[in-house]
């Protein structure tokens, strides 16, 4: 085995790792407060296509956790950098509760399209509208492709199906920017002066998180918390460099063995 | 002119014919017919030659869809429409199905004589206004919940031309509800092979007699190529042209220069189907219709009225 180096960053995922829903995991905030004394660079990464990294930052200091805004990377925030780096002018189809998170970006006379999710802009006009964009050479950028999410009352339709209805109809291929995709993580780390290598990414998701920061060279901790389920660590090849019951055993292991 | 001598319109007995973008453009007018095909389907009959109409319209019942055709000036009877709702119907009857249906209000009729109660199946058609998040979440809901789920889909068209511009097909919902339910829908209209045969059996005409003429370059020449018919290509409807012909447009500032262009070009222009200012280079992104990677249309034509003139010229 090639020899690892030393650990500078650790990138932590937000909703099923440090809380699950609006309740911390238990000892989570004490952990991070460990996790910060030592000579660590520590970035909050999570999917989201509601929820700008105010309401989130809202939420979390709430719940008692000690984080900077500019510590949270969102899957918005990829999208907003990516629309930067291509200098286009968005057709934003999110929710109004994510608008926040591209405010700055000009939005007139649009030749892009970001499709998040937004039930209240998937409809026919919408759609076509985006889709003569596309037809024209507008790139199309997916916050990511989900097949459906659930609510109360029951399955509903992820941003992923409409993602895919404008692939088809004008034969492109969307850009993905969210977790599992490599550039997600690569994009995390921007600024921080690490190389994947010397990073590791903490989540319950393991195909999303730990799959796609092992794809980007990270090592990936799963936690048996928020959505896992019993042998998800099996879903995997190469299986997760850890798994562990839950945020403050990764960050115990982290301080004993990986420093 | 129609490339590649005149040897593919020899030998023919029976006309299919694509109806939006090949009789007429589509719109919420009622659309308007394209320049000398009321003539070309007039000279048809009078030709002796048959006629039948293969179309994917889901918008309306096959005698709504005629009175429209009637009242552009085409002389057309219902029985001479193969579309796709009655041959849904027919597949529906034939394997028990009870369907819910996404479709156009105005297709609901097509739908009367069958058991729509407690459904074991979703009907997906060009639904347009229909196609909202609710209406497309509850069709979603229907097929998750299902043992096996069938989806069957009014065919699969990516887009199609109206008098106020492109607008998505069923083919993009069809895909839509494919992936959010990791299913495949099966295809009733064109280019499903089944489709084109029932076609070609009330044309009555075999296959090796018969050619197809229509926009959509994979679901009407493609389709019908695979069924052993010829097929053309007009340059109506939703064609697109090759970025040569849209290179030389590129210093164009304005409709007036537009016109010294290529022929071809002018008319598209005229059509909508090109910009009239096209200083932008994502529009030389756009993938053309013209030199196909996998349909060769046996001709490319300008027109109906065009290959119509080589067909007869050729009896």
């Amino acid at each position: 085995m090639a020899a690892r180096r030393a650990l500078k960053a650790v990138l932590v995922d937000l909703n099923g790792t440090l809380h699950i829903e609006d309740s911390a995991v238990p000892g989570a905030q004490e952990a991070l407060k460990r996790l910060r004394s030592a000579p660590l660079t520590v970035r909050f990464v999570t999917n989201t296509t509601k929820e700008s990294k105010r309401d989130l930052l809202e939420r979390l200091t709430q719940l008692g956790f000690d984080i900077a805004e500019h510590e949270i990377f969102t899957s918005l925030t990829a999208a907003r950098n990516l629309l930067e780096q291509q200098q286009v002018r968005p057709l934003l189809l999110v929710d109004d509760k994510a608008l926040p998170d591209f405010t700055g970006i000009g939005t007139d006379n649009p030749n892009a399209v970001v499709v998040g999710l937004a039930p209240e802009h998937f409809h026919y006009e919408m759609m076509n509208r985006a889709f003569r964009l596309i037809l024209d050479g507008a790139p199309l950028i997916a916050i990511h492709k989900a097949r459906y999410f659930k609510k109360k009352d029951g399955l509903c339709l992820g941003p992923g199906p409409f993602v895919t209805g404008l692939e088809y109809a004008t034969d492109t291929k969307a850009t993905v920017v969210g977790k599992p995709e490599k550039t997600f993580f690569l994009e995390a780390l921007r600024g921080t002066g690490c190389a994947p290598e010397e990073a590791v990414m903490i989540g319950d998701d393991c195909r999303d998180d730990v799959g796609g920061a092992q794809q980007a060279g990270m090592r990936g901790i799963l936690v048996r918390t928020g959505k896992y389920r019993p042998a998800d660590e099996d879903k995997i090849s190469p299986a997760p460099y850890l798994t562990c019951e839950s945020f403050p055993e990764a960050v115990e292991h982290i301080l004993k063995q990986m420093l | 002119m129609a490339e590649r001598g005149r040897g593919w319109a020899r030998a023919v007995r029976g006309l299919l014919l694509d109806v939006s973008g090949v009789l007429y453009d589509s719109g919420a007018d009622g659309g308007v017919p394209i320049a000398g095909s009321v003539e070309a389907v007039r000279r048809i009959k009078a030709s002796g030659l048959k006629l039948q109409l293969c179309t994917n319209e889901t918008q309306a019942t096959r005698e709504s869809f005629v009175r429209k055709l009637r009242a552009l000036g085409f002389d057309i009877a219902v029985a001479q429409v193969t579309a796709p709702a009655p041959a849904a119907c027919h597949l529906l009857r034939e394997r028990g199905l009870r369907p819910h249906l996404l479709v156009h209000d105005d297709l609901v009729p097509e739908f009367a004589e069958i058991d729509k109660t407690n459904p074991n199946c979703v009907v997906l058609g060009d639904a347009a206004e229909n196609f909202t998040y609710a209406n497309l979440n509850e069709a979603f809901r229907l097929l998750i919940g299902m043992e096996k789920p069938v989806l069957i889909s009014l065919g699969k068209g990516r887009y199609y031309k109206e008098t106020d511009g492109l607008k998505l097909d069923v083919g993009a919902y069809m895909k839509a509800l494919e992936y959010a339910c990791d299913i495949q829908a099966e295809v009733v209209g064109k280019p499903s092979k089944r489709f084109f045969e029932s076609a070609l059996a009330e044309l009555g005409v075999p296959p090796e007699q018969a050619i197809m003429i229509g926009d959509d370059i994979v679901n009407d020449v493609g389709g019908a190529q695979q069924c052993g018919m010829r097929a053309l290509q007009v340059r109506t409807g939703k064609f697109r042209f090759p970025a040569a012909a849209l290179a030389e447009m590129v210093p164009a500032r304005d409709v007036a220069v537009a016109g010294a262009c290529a022929a071809s070009c002018a008319a598209a222009v005229d059509q909508g189907v090109l910009p009239s200012v096209c200083g932008s280079p994502a529009r030389l992104k756009r993938p053309s219709d013209e030199n196909h990677p996998e349909v060769k249309p046996d001709a490319y034509v300008n027109n109906l009225a065009e290959a119509v003139d080589i067909i007869l010229q050729e009896l």
